[in-house]
């Protein structure tokens, strides 16, 4: 064998002794799916438009709640955490089944309170909250926007009806993404 | 020597396969160790989500040395033109020789006229057949729309094609449906000076456009010794690009076009020794090109897609040289369903180009006009051996005019052991096919000849070895290493005829380079990222028995021993941001730049979401330094700064 190929032999095994300390964190797919979700709820807000008096003060606060997906809420306060947003400070908000849903705006609902959606859903009738699920496909959602799992990507769907209630404005850039858009005047 | 060809740089473009080919999971896993939410929407809808989990479709096409430059490591660096960007990347050499020349090259090889590096944006080559190297002064892109810069070092003949030896750089500019609104830019500091403008907007409910323009000057710079560089330098671009998103279906055009102006300082683009030094004159620049690509996502769940575009350049080196090249190519690629185990990747390519060129009476390309067709073939299998182990088999074969057909096979293998680590192994070869210079260049421009072209050299050859490890090694640590050996045959050299009375271009040199490539990005606090990356490489080049370029091995002088750089970005308060960058270059030796570490910061603020002001300094370190070329001619960078501000409306 050369020298080179000695080198090669030397790291690979080098490397691959390394490799055995099993001592690194895993993602796991669920966790991977809930990364790209973050990114999208943090993108999301660029492309919505609350009403002035969604927010407390001119300068107030985004509030992202997450209720029943800890993974994304950590994941999305290390991408919030990491930029500035222009103008807005955000802040991501960990909720627990029955904390208030007053003073956000987005509000995410993980499928492990798949249960309780509809209740969640109609506390928030009506008020400028960005509301996010991850049902089905097949369920009509009563959300804003909610995600779907497609040929393992992560798709979304937008509902016009729950938004216009909210008062909320969504941009065409957004529509344009979403797989369906369900109550668009054809 | 009759040429130097140190500083032979003429214009345009190659042989390359899609360019937006780095198969889109081979990203994902780079970009999550860097950042989802630097995604555009689309990008994000088109993530899959086993490519970071356990069942990675294509995993191996990760199984290569690539960093992925993002668009928000080019606006945290302040950098002013694509060739600065690229420092960011720690697997290229990027030397500045003046204002606007460069010398880039991975792994070794490095020269202006660097030949061993494919370019390719929005996936046109860059690649100058002329010389089968990069002009850079013409390489213009707006940095705020680039989407991202791949960086391949190592071999990428397979799915690029000959050239593509040492490195592949993919420059993708963003989806028009991520530049929506208007954009303006300005720019001024004691350097250069530089503005953008672009307007984005939507057409219909499936399509969206942009429109931009960008002009650049960069004043002429210093020699150590302090006298001029006659090198100043401007170019202005302008272009569009239009996308349409229909379920199953992607259809991008786009175009390009530019006009530019450089100085020509001694010793002139052409280096000939003729006595009287002839007198040298401002270097013009200009070109067009229209991209046309389709994607089709086939009912049987495979992709089809198809890329043409038309590249047109001119370039006037007065008094000696002028050319101007039309090409057109066409790329097919077909993505089947996996059968069982196997995952195929099927491609052709086929290029025309029509070059002609002026001589003079001291230097001349016979004939003066070529036409040369490109075709190539390539197949390529991904296997499943298991779960975690994934082998990949390719080949193109491709024919050129000069040499016929070449081989271009590769063989892969990787190992993801866990779900976020990825240990990798390949060996390839590569060939870099003749360009015209080394086959038609004559001096003087009629008979007798001194330099008397190389009609009978050959393709170059390397078979390269590499070994990797890419992952995430702790929840805020993720690195990358790859070690690697290359074997080179039939390199570029000179010989004399038979008759001793002229030099011929032959293949006389074997060459031996071997080294590491490793970068790592730590995830200091959420407000706080380090980015570290380190290359070392040994290059060793002999003469074959019988060769007598006895100069030729010295070109191994034209690279660093080593090189590292340090990265820091900080979010502030109020929206600001501070980022610093050291890079340090061990010396060359021929012709000798002393090793030099250069530190450049940079410190913006976002008053609200339509404005950004930022103020950056390069060079702050010491008194000045020199990256290429003989200390007699090359420029000397010192400390320098710059002002930018930037609106964004939607």
């Amino acid at each position: 064998m050369s020298a080179a190929g000695r080198t090669l032999m030397a790291l690979a095994v080098l490397l691959g002794g390394v490799c055995q300390q099993d001592c690194w964190g895993q993602i796991d797919s669920q966790s991977a799916e809930y990364q790209i979700k973050a990114a999208f709820l943090y993108k999301f807000s660029d492309y919505i438009e609350w009403p002035p008096e969604a927010f407390s003060g001119t300068n107030g606060a985004l509030v992202i709640g997450v209720l029943g997906a800890d993974v994304l809420a950590d994941e999305l306060a290390r991408i919030v955490g990491s930029r500035a947003v222009g103008g807005r400070p955000v802040s991501v908000r960990k909720l627990r089944p029955g904390d208030a849903v007053a003073g956000l705006q987005v509000l995410f609902i993980g499928r492990s309170e798949v249960n309780r959606l509809s209740d969640l859903l109609g506390a928030t009738k009506g008020r400028a909250v960005l509301t996010v699920t991850e049902s089905a496909p097949t369920v009509p959602a009563a959300s804003v926007i909610n995600f779907v799992v497609i040929d393992d990507k992560v798709r979304f769907d937008i509902s016009l009806e729950p938004a216009e209630q909210g008062n909320l404005k969504i941009s065409s850039r957004l529509l344009s993404v979403a797989r369906k858009v369900i109550g668009r005047p054809s | 020597m009759v040429i130097g060809c140190s500083r032979y740089r003429v214009t345009v473009a190659v042989t390359a396969f899609l360019g937006a080919t780095l198969p889109a999971p081979a990203l994902a896993q780079q970009v999550l160790a860097s950042n989802l939410a630097d995604l555009s929407l689309e990008e994000l809808t088109n993530i899959e989500i086993t490519s970071v989990s356990k069942h990675a479709e294509r995993l191996s096409d990760a199984s290569a040395s690539v960093f992925v430059i993002t668009a928000e490591d080019i606006r945290r660096s302040g950098a002013t033109s694509l060739t600065e960007a690229l420092r960011l990347a720690p697997n290229l050499q990027v030397a500045q020789v003046n204002a606007s020349g460069y010398a880039i090259s991975a792994r070794g090889f490095n020269n202006t006229s660097a030949n061993k590096l494919l370019v390719l944006i929005d996936g046109r080559s860059v690649y100058s057949p002329l010389f089968a190297g990069v002009f850079w002064d013409v390489q213009n892109v707006m940095l705020e729309d680039v989407e991202r810069i791949e960086v391949i070092s190592g071999p990428g003949g397979t799915l690029w094609g000959t050239n593509a030896v040492n490195g592949v750089i993919n420059v993708i500019t963003r989806s028009t449906q991520d530049t929506q609104g208007a954009l303006a830019a300005a720019g001024r500091g004691s350097r250069e000076s530089d503005a953008a403008l672009r307007y984005g907007g939507t057409m219909g409910t499936d399509g969206s456009y942009r429109v931009y323009g960008t002009y650049l000057d960069r004043g002429h710079t210093s020699t150590a010794n302090g006298s001029e560089v006659n090198d100043a330098w401007h170019n202005g671009q302008v272009g569009f690009r239009a996308d349409w998103n229909r379920p199953g279906d992607q259809f991008t055009a786009l175009a390009n076009a530019y006009r530019g102006q450089l100085s020509q300082p001694e010793p002139g683009e052409l280096v000939i020794t003729f006595e009287p030094a002839p007198a040298l004159g401002n270097v013009t620049t200009s070109g067009e090109n229209l991209t046309a690509r389709w994607s089709h996502t086939l009912q049987s769940g495979g992709n089809f897609s198809a890329q043409t575009y038309y590249d047109r350049t001119e370039r006037t080196v007065p008094p000696l040289f002028s050319e101007s090249l039309d090409i057109f190519d066409l790329q097919l690629q077909h993505s089947l369903q996996p059968l069982g185990i196997h995952t195929p990747v099927w491609g052709a390519q086929f290029r025309y180009d029509m070059d002609h060129t002026t001589n003079s009476d001291r230097v001349a390309l016979l004939p003066a006009s070529v036409n040369q067709k490109w075709a190539s073939l390539f197949g390529q299998d991904e296997v499943a051996l298991s779960k975690d182990l994934r082998a990949t088999l390719g080949i193109r074969v491709e024919r050129n005019d000069y040499t016929g057909y070449e081989f271009l096979p590769s063989a892969r293998l990787a190992w993801k052991f866990t779900s976020d680590n990825l240990l990798w192994t390949a060996a390839s070869r590569t060939v870099r096919a003749p360009s015209r210079l080394d086959r038609d260049t004559f001096a003087p421009g009629k008979p007798p000849f001194v330099l008397a072209g190389g009609r009978d050299l050959r393709s170059e050859v390397a078979n390269v070895y590499e070994v990797g490890f890419r992952g995430q090694l702790a929840a805020r640590f993720s690195c990358s290493i790859t070690a690697f050996h290359a074997d080179y045959d039939f390199l570029r050299t000179e010989a004399l005829t038979p008759s001793r009375t002229a030099v011929v271009f032959s293949n006389d040199m074997q060459g031996r380079t071997s080294g590491v490539e490793t970068w790592g990005t730590y995830q200091a606090a959420s407000f706080w990222r380090l980015s570290a990356g380190f290359t070392r490489l040994s290059e060793n080049l002999h003469l074959k028995p019988g060769g007598v370029d006895t100069q030729a091995p010295l070109a191994e002088g034209l690279d660093p021993a080593q090189s590292w750089m340090l990265r820091s970005s900080l979010d502030l308060p109020y929206q600001s941001e501070l980022d610093a960058m050291a890079r340090h270059v061990s010396a060359l030796s021929n012709p000798s730049v002393p090793a030099y570490l250069a530190l450049d910061l940079r410190a913006a603020w976002k008053p609200n979401k339509q404005l950004e002001l930022s103020i950056s300094g390069q060079n702050l370190f010491g008194s000045g330094h020199g990256e290429f070329t003989s200390v007699l001619t090359r420029s000397e960078f010192g400390p320098s700064v710059f002002f930018k501000i930037l609106g964004e409306f939607r």
